[in-house]
């Protein structure tokens, strides 16, 4: 369905975004995680045709929409990152507004607004000024405005930033059941790695303007398959153990933070009886050794040595 | 599609209440504040200054004028000679000119007072307040200003002046004084050159005369704010339509009116006739309230609605224009620059303020060549009575002002949403 080549983005003399290749197919919902800064909202600016790569291409259907991105925009709803509506019109106003200049009028305009109030729980607001909304509100109602034409292809550039947890599952339930009723296509962007897990069938990673991972959940988490992730807790560290982890030559990374320490070994490795020997060369009175199950938030560090958040 | 552009920016415009103030609450007032304030210089009641003058003579003239005949008689001229030196000093007495052609004169006879005190009385006069001028004529003023310009004997006398500086008409009277005495100057001149035939005689020149330009109905100080008041804050509309477009686009809302295959030139059209429609809405609201409570009456309706949608098409010009530049430059800066400092030349120069194309010509041309001067000049000349024809050159410039913002604008606005 839509297809993005080699594509990249210059501002002056630095790479926003470098050979980006990415595909998304009809009626999945995508997910593009990558931390704040990796380039996700410029991949999403060209993927839409707001913004002109530098170099590559952007396919829909096969064809080029560089140039002519016209039959592209017919069929894509963008929900922005930021709050795209007009604050002193009334929810009703916005949807009207945006819904003309979809071409959508008389009876079935106002049939979609209504239907889409609906949707986004906003109804019995719908004649209040959108500045007096909740930051909540305001998000699904940002989400509204993109849903009104039916798009096949809706594209959210992290919808759910500061908003609260009632809001955020009500949003993220919203996307599901429009990929399930209306079988919309989703391309999800977010750096909450947990939402992206929940909603989406296959995942793109990037992190600083570069495609580092791509492929189902399975499919990515499996490139820790060969290895496992352990949690060390403890009141505090000392410098001795942490050396005498670094310099142990079965494990292969070490994440440290105030009360806790990351590791991630090779699967065959049994590492918990040179752990507690390593504790007690240190002096260190351990509280917990956990292996857990890998995560995307694992596979991120584990290519990138930073959390999603850092 | 432009009519949802246009309906919105309608909306964002009555949602915003101190926006609505500034554009109309604010000229209402200020119509009303100047009107008032400045009615009696506007309407020519200014000449109604009550000048109290004082003349003293040290000496009596007609003597002075009996001493400098003997002196000429003595002088054994032939007869026919002296008979027209007599004949021109009958006509020519300086103090009897000052009293009867500069303060005497009929346009000044209303305005002046002139009082004729004795020498004694100098101080006292000078303690008293209501003499805006006190003239001392000296000892022999006008026997030396005989001889000066009989027999360009000696230099030419002065008046003693003293000047009541609190007093309003005082500079009035200094510039009459000077006025006189430079006709004697000339009036030396001429006779020392011998240019008396090729010369008016210029104690016979009408002094002070009032000239009525082309005027059927002038313009009351109320007709002239409410339209300089309405042509300056019109401007207004154009910033307010760049900054209401300049947050479109900050945002994202632009983005999202692009994404829906709007093309950028109905977006551009809409911001035209948005810019247009609400200015001219505007000079309507504030010139259909001058009407009713200020009495502002246009003798010819048909005119002035041309003129309020040429002016309004400019207004539109000047919007895209401001919303091009915003978005190009990614920045409200300029239509901050233009409503801060722009409208404020631009008002000025066309005269919103007070009539300063009166002090030259250039200056008139300046005016008339900035968008509110022009509606201005042409909103004025309807209001006096002239027809559609007279006003062609202020309707053509306006017209050419508009086209001419809009092609800048069209050359200014950004290809695609977001890559400003």
């Amino acid at each position: 369905m839509l297809e993005l080549v080699d594509l990249s983005k210059k501002f002056k003399q630095m790479y926003a975004v470098k050979n980006l290749n990415m595909f998304i197919e009809k009626g999945e919902i995508v997910g593009l995680l990558g931390p704040n800064g990796a380039g996700k909202s410029t991949a999403i600016s060209m993927l839409s045709s707001l913004v002109e790569p530098t170099e590559g291409d952007v396919r829909f259907n096969n064809k080029s929409i560089i140039k002519n991105p016209a039959p592209l925009r017919k069929v894509i709803g963008v929900v922005p990152q930021e709050i795209a509506l007009y604050e002193d019109l009334t929810a009703e106003e916005n949807l009207q507004f945006f819904g003309r200049i979809y071409r959508l009028k008389g009876e079935a305009l106002k049939r979609k607004v209504d239907e889409v109030l609906e949707q986004i729980g906003l109804t019995d607001r719908r004649k209040d000024i959108v500045k007096t909304f909740s930051g909540g509100m305001k998000r699904r109602l940002n989400i509204g405005v993109a849903m009104l034409h039916e798009p096949e292809l809706i594209i959210m550039d992290e919808p759910t930033v500061g908003i609260d947890p009632q809001s955020r599952n009500y949003i993220l339930e919203t996307v599901k059941r429009l990929n399930q009723e209306k079988q919309m296509t989703v391309l999800y962007t977010s750096h909450y790695m947990e939402e992206v897990e929940y909603l989406c069938d296959r995942i793109y990673i990037m992190d600083k303007g570069n495609m580092i991972a791509s492929g189902t959940k399975d499919e990515i988490k499996r490139i820790l398959s060969a290895e496992k992730t352990i949690l060390i807790q403890a009141d505090f560290w000392n410098d001795k153990f942490i050396n005498l982890l670094n310099d142990n030559p079965t494990i292969n990374r070490v994440i440290i933070t105030e009360k806790e320490i990351t590791i991630i070994v090779s699967k065959e490795i049994n590492i918990f009886p040179m752990l507690i020997k390593m504790a007690e060369d240190a002096k260190i009175e351990l509280n917990s050794v956990d292996i857990k199950t890998p995560t995307l938030e694992d596979v991120f560090l584990h290519l990138t040595g930073r959390a999603l958040r850092d | 599609m432009v009519g949802q552009i246009v309906k919105k920016q309608l909306l964002l415009l009555l949602r915003s209440p101190v926006q609505l103030l500034l554009l109309i609450g604010l000229p209402i007032i200020l119509i009303a504040i100047l009107g008032t304030a400045l009615s009696s210089f506007m309407e020519g009641e200014a000449l109604e200054l009550d000048l109290k003058v004082a003349l003293i003579e040290e000496e009596n003239e007609e003597e002075q004028i009996e001493r400098f005949m003997k002196d000429v008689e003595e002088l054994g001229l032939p007869e026919e000679a002296v008979g027209q030196i007599q004949l021109n000093i009958a006509q020519a007495a300086p103090i009897q000119l000052l009293k009867e052609s500069v303060f005497g004169n009929e346009a000044m006879k209303d305005v002046i007072e002139l009082d004729l005190a004795e020498s004694e009385k100098l101080k006292q006069l000078l303690a008293d307040d209501s003499y805006s001028t006190v003239i001392e004529v000296p000892n022999n003023f006008t026997y030396d200003m005989l001889n000066y310009m009989v027999f360009e004997e000696g230099v030419q006398p002065s008046l003693q002046v003293y000047q009541n500086e609190a007093a309003l008409g005082a500079t009035v009277v200094q510039g009459m004084l000077e006025h006189y005495q430079e006709q004697f100057a000339i009036g030396s001149f001429i006779s020392k050159n011998g240019l008396e035939q090729l010369s008016p005689q210029i104690e016979q020149q009408p002094f002070g005369e009032i000239v009525s330009i082309n005027q059927d109905k002038p313009a009351s100080a109320r007709d002239y704010y409410a339209i300089g008041m309405a042509v300056m804050n019109v401007l207004f509309i154009a910033s307010t339509i760049g900054t209401f477009a300049f947050l479109e686009k900050k945002d994202h809302v632009f983005n999202r009116i692009i994404l829906a295959n709007v093309s950028r030139w109905t977006y551009f059209i809409g911001i035209f006739l948005s810019g247009m429609i609400i200015g001219f809405l505007h000079l309507l609201i504030i010139f259909g309230f001058s009407r009713v409570f200020y009495g502002v009456i246009w003798p010819d309706l048909f005119a002035f609605f041309v003129v309020t949608l040429a002016f309004a098409i400019a207004v539109g010009g000047l919007s895209v224009l401001l919303t091009a530049i915003c978005y190009r430059i990614n920045s409200e800066m300029i239509t901050n620059f233009f409503s801060n400092i722009v409208v404020t030349i631009f008002a000025t120069l066309g005269g919103s303020f007070f009539a300063l194309g009166e002090l030259s010509s250039f200056i008139q041309l300046l005016g008339d060549l900035t968008p509110n001067g022009a509606a201005m000049s042409a909103y004025l000349d309807i209001l006096r009575g002239e027809s559609l024809a007279d006003i062609s050159n202020h309707l053509l410039f306006l017209a050419i002002f508009a086209v001419a913002l809009i092609v800048a604008a069209a050359f200014s606005f950004p290809k695609r949403g977001s890559a400003a």
